[in-house]
């Protein structure tokens, strides 16, 4: 057993060598590439905690969208339900109104469907008061309604004559208005009296269907009529009555 | 018959024998050598890891996990130094089941040149980790009457080196001879496997205690001693 120091010295040279070496092409390739790969996933984990944060970053911006959506859908909820019962109220008030309007109309309409069939009432009645009037004269006394009505109208003229004459003014024509064409003799009687009494006015016969039975005198500004219009107001006033009687009867038999 | 393969000259090169010790030792060389440059030619970041590789990381790694629990720490210096001493001892020993391989480790020679290199490393490693005043001042330590002993104890522990790897490496060898004359057939079958057992503890045993002389020349007075299992 012995030491040989060159074969040392050799060894000794040729394990540095063998240090380098390795180094160079074991070591150092190998912990580089352990060093590139830690960093690698160090930065990729950094990259992973980042796109975390910005992950949570824009969970929180969408939760916060969502609850500023949320916020805006209330407020669009509450605008919509506000304007939606101001849009109620206007077509409630214009449904109401409307209401109104046609049951103003129909009011209207009514009162004038009332007023024609009072109109024809008064027709109805005039003409069978007038009838029964114009048999009863006529069986009783041979006298004519027509005549016996101009006598009376003279009859009353006279006494107001003189404020005839003062309404008359500077009137030359003084109109008779009757429902229906008078008798040639009766024109005649109330022409030749009616002259008399205001001989510088001549005198005009019309008709006028829409008018009551009887005569009506106009000269200038005055008018006088002497119709059955009264008689009829008394003869509604008699039908009222006594259908406000018999609806009271009927209203007391029934609560019986 | 030849005890070391320093005896056996292979050739003269320039009126310089290139004895058994030195060639076979360029072999180990140019073996761990070439295997590296095969191994690590692919070795790109952009390249996913393969077999041979992982392999590779999980050696290096492994040899780097075992230094920084010896030293405490992990250095690449030390990495560098350790793992050639035992990558350098384990395929010298493991080259020993090849027929007609004489491994350098059998050589007194090489493992005086090993213990050696480590008797010089741990001054080295130790100055530029503490530098020179610190680490002299470690022979003083715990007082000045303890400068000789602390000298013995660095000498006697690069001879323990290299008389414990020399005495099992080249015995294995020679007993392994002797039985070969003795029957031929089986008993260095089993003197060969146990050789390759015992040449890897050895290479194991070599570079644990390589480091844990370096790391106690280069550990900070502050750093909390680890408890020897």
């Amino acid at each position: 057993m012995s030491i040989d120091w060159i074969t040392v010295a050799a060894q000794i040279a040729n394990f540095l060598v063998l240090v380098w070496l390795l180094k160079r092409f074991l070591y150092r390739p190998i912990l580089d590439g352990i060093d590139a790969r830690e960093t690698e996933i160090k930065e990729r984990m950094q990259k992973a905690v980042h796109a975390r944060e910005q992950a949570e970053e824009t969970e929180r911006a969408y939760h916060e969208k969502v609850q500023a959506l949320n916020v805006a859908q209330s407020e669009m909820t509450e605008t919509i339900r506000k304007t939606a019962e101001k849009q109620r109220d206007v077509l409630l008030a214009e449904a109401q109104q409307k209401l109104e309007r046609e049951h103003a109309s129909w009011q209207t309409h009514l009162d004038a469907e009332a007023r024609k069939y009072i109109n024809r009432m008064h027709s109805a009645g005039a003409g069978a008061l007038l009838s029964l009037t114009r048999k009863a004269l006529g069986d009783l006394s041979d006298e004519t309604l027509e005549a016996r009505m101009a006598r009376h109208l003279i009859k009353k003229i006279k006494p107001m004559a003189p404020d005839l004459r003062r309404a008359a003014g500077q009137a030359s024509v003084a109109i008779v208005t009757s429902h229906e064409a008078l008798p040639a003799p009766v024109e005649e009687e109330l022409t030749s009296e009616l002259r008399n009494l205001f001989p510088q006015i001549s005198l005009q016969f019309e008709t006028d269907t829409n008018q009551a039975p009887g005569l009506v005198l106009r000269v200038g500004g005055a008018q006088l009529a002497w119709t059955v219009d009264s008689y009829i107001d008394g003869l509604d006033a008699l039908i009222e009555e006594q259908l406000a009687a018999g609806s009271d009867n009927r209203v007391q038999s029934h609560e019986r | 018959m030849n005890l070391s393969p320093d005896q056996t000259v292979i050739w003269n090169a320039w009126g310089f024998p290139i004895n058994a010790t030195i060639f076979y030792t360029w072999i180990v060389m140019a073996l761990l050598t070439i295997a590296s440059i095969l191994f690590t030619r692919n070795l790109r970041p952009d390249v996913p890891p393969n077999r041979w590789r992982t392999t590779l990381e999980v050696i290096v790694q492994g040899v780097q996990s075992q230094i920084a629990e010896v030293a405490g720490r992990s250095e690449r210096h030390l990495l560098y130094y350790a793992g050639t001493l035992f990558l350098f001892v384990a395929t010298s020993n493991l080259l020993l089941v090849i027929p007609g391989f004489e491994p350098p480790t059998a050589s007194l020679s090489t493992t005086t040149a090993l213990a050696l290199s480590v008797l010089i490393a741990v001054p080295l490693f130790g100055i530029s980790s503490r530098g020179l005043g610190g680490y002299l001042k470690t022979y003083l330590e715990p007082s000045f009457i303890m400068l000789p002993f602390n000298i013995i104890s660095e000498f006697s522990r690069g001879i323990s080196l290299a008389i414990r790897l020399y005495g099992n490496i080249m015995s294995g060898a020679v007993i392994a001879a002797i039985l070969l004359g003795v029957a031929p057939f089986f008993f260095p079958v089993v003197m060969d496997v146990l050789g390759l057992l015992t040449g890897l503890i050895q290479a194991y045993i070599f570079a644990i205690l390589a480091t844990v002389y370096i790391s106690s020349a280069t550990a900070s007075p502050s750093m909390p001693k680890k408890e020897s299992q």
